[in-house]
């Protein structure tokens, strides 16, 4: 499938060291078999010990290794080398428009705080039933393409309106949590969350770019679900909720 | 003001200014034309009052968008891209640049009044 060797172009800053970043050049045989990205920096780590990315779960599941793979943004844990090779060589940097601690470790503080923003918790002051609150199968049903994000921050961070207003403009990824509580019919704060989100930034400032869809690894629609809460921001009302596959 | 009135504005302006475009258009196309049938045409004061109406919606559309513009690449981070210097005065150029556009919109529309009205 590929040459002997492969042509690994890795990011690297260490603010202690470097004055400036720079992309360092490795060349590792190449495995007899399909691996993932991740499980190629593990290779480049036996190298060289200093290099530093984020991993936990290597399944797709929690989201750490989010970075930018030939371009684009992805998981390194479910991206498997093949897809992303070109003509022999990958190139990997951290997420664009957040602060780089190290290597391909950015500092996630922006991205964090504008999910605590859209308070993602459910907001219900009536009285909690003996068991749990219910829904319909219908009710339930809205939240599927919702509750799946896994936070990776590989949408955000593809959205030029987050790179250029990560303080103002919620996000891609925020913006589809937003939305989760919107539709469950177990959250009772609708107006309060659209009131939060009214200004010209919060939601507005999405153009429907759509890179957020292009590179969401769990294959979700933050656009659409972006559009439902401009919807509901203009009529104002929970009974305009659409659930066709969000 | 709220993001959806800005939203609104920008969308229904500029479906005015199409349908505008559309019934001078469709006048153009129907109508011999020459002098006298153009200035008939704009000596009708619903004409020259929806004309007038459409270039005042014309500017402000320009400017919301402008103010997009503004507000996403005349900032602190985004010059700070460029050089600190820039960064540093990024409030500055963007009130400029505001400045310089509603002087433009003045000039723009108090030429069109002339025009239409005078």
């Amino acid at each position: 499938m590929f040459d002997k060797k492969l042509q690994v172009s890795l990011y690297r800053y260490n603010p202690e060291e470097d004055k400036f970043p720079y992309m360092k050049n490795y060349t590792i045989n190449k495995p007899e078999k399909d691996i993932m990205v991740l499980d190629l920096l593990h290779l480049l780590k036996e190298e060289d010990q200093s290099i530093s990315y984020r991993r936990s779960c290597r399944e797709g599941v929690c989201g750490s290794d989010g970075m930018n793979i030939n371009g684009k943004n992805g998981l390194a844990c479910i991206t498997p080398i093949s897809s992303v090779v070109k003509r022999n060589k990958i190139e990997l940097r951290p997420l664009p428009g957040l602060p780089v601690i190290r290597d391909l470790v950015v500092d996630m503080t922006e991205f964090y705080a504008q999910y605590e923003k859209i308070k993602p918790f459910l907001q219900n002051e009536t009285t909690a039933p003996e068991q749990e609150r219910l829904q319909s199968p219908e009710e339930r049903d809205k939240l599927d393409g919702l509750y799946e994000c896994i936070l990776c921050a590989c949408c955000s961070t593809s959205c030029p309106s987050f790179w250029w207003n990560p303080d103002k403009f919620v996000g891609p990824a925020a913006l589809l949590q937003a939305y989760r509580f919107l539709a469950d019919s177990r959250d009772l704060k609708t107006k309060e969350r659209l009131e939060a989100l009214s200004d010209p930034f919060s939601v507005y400032r999405c153009h429907g770019i759509m890179n957020c869809v292009s590179v969401c690894p769990k294959g979700l629609n933050p656009n659409k679900a972006i559009g439902e809460i401009k919807s509901m921001l203009h009529k104002n009302k929970k009974d305009i909720i659409v659930s066709d596959g969000v | 003001m709220k993001g959806s009135i800005i939203w609104n504005i920008q969308r229904y302006s500029s479906l005015i200014v199409l349908s505008y475009i559309f019934y001078v258009v469709t006048f153009v196309l129907r109508n011999e034309l020459n002098f006298f049938s153009w200035s008939n045409f704009f000596l009708s004061f619903e004409i020259r009052f929806i004309t007038t109406l459409v270039f005042l919606l014309i500017v402000t559309h320009a400017f919301i968008g402008l103010w997009t513009v503004g507000t996403d690449y005349l900032t602190n981070r985004t010059l700070g891209f460029l050089s600190k210097n820039l960064a540093g005065r990024a409030d500055f150029l963007r009130y400029v640049f505001f400045s310089a556009f509603c002087l433009l919109g003045f000039v723009y529309l108090t030429a069109i009044f002339y025009i239409i009205w005078l």
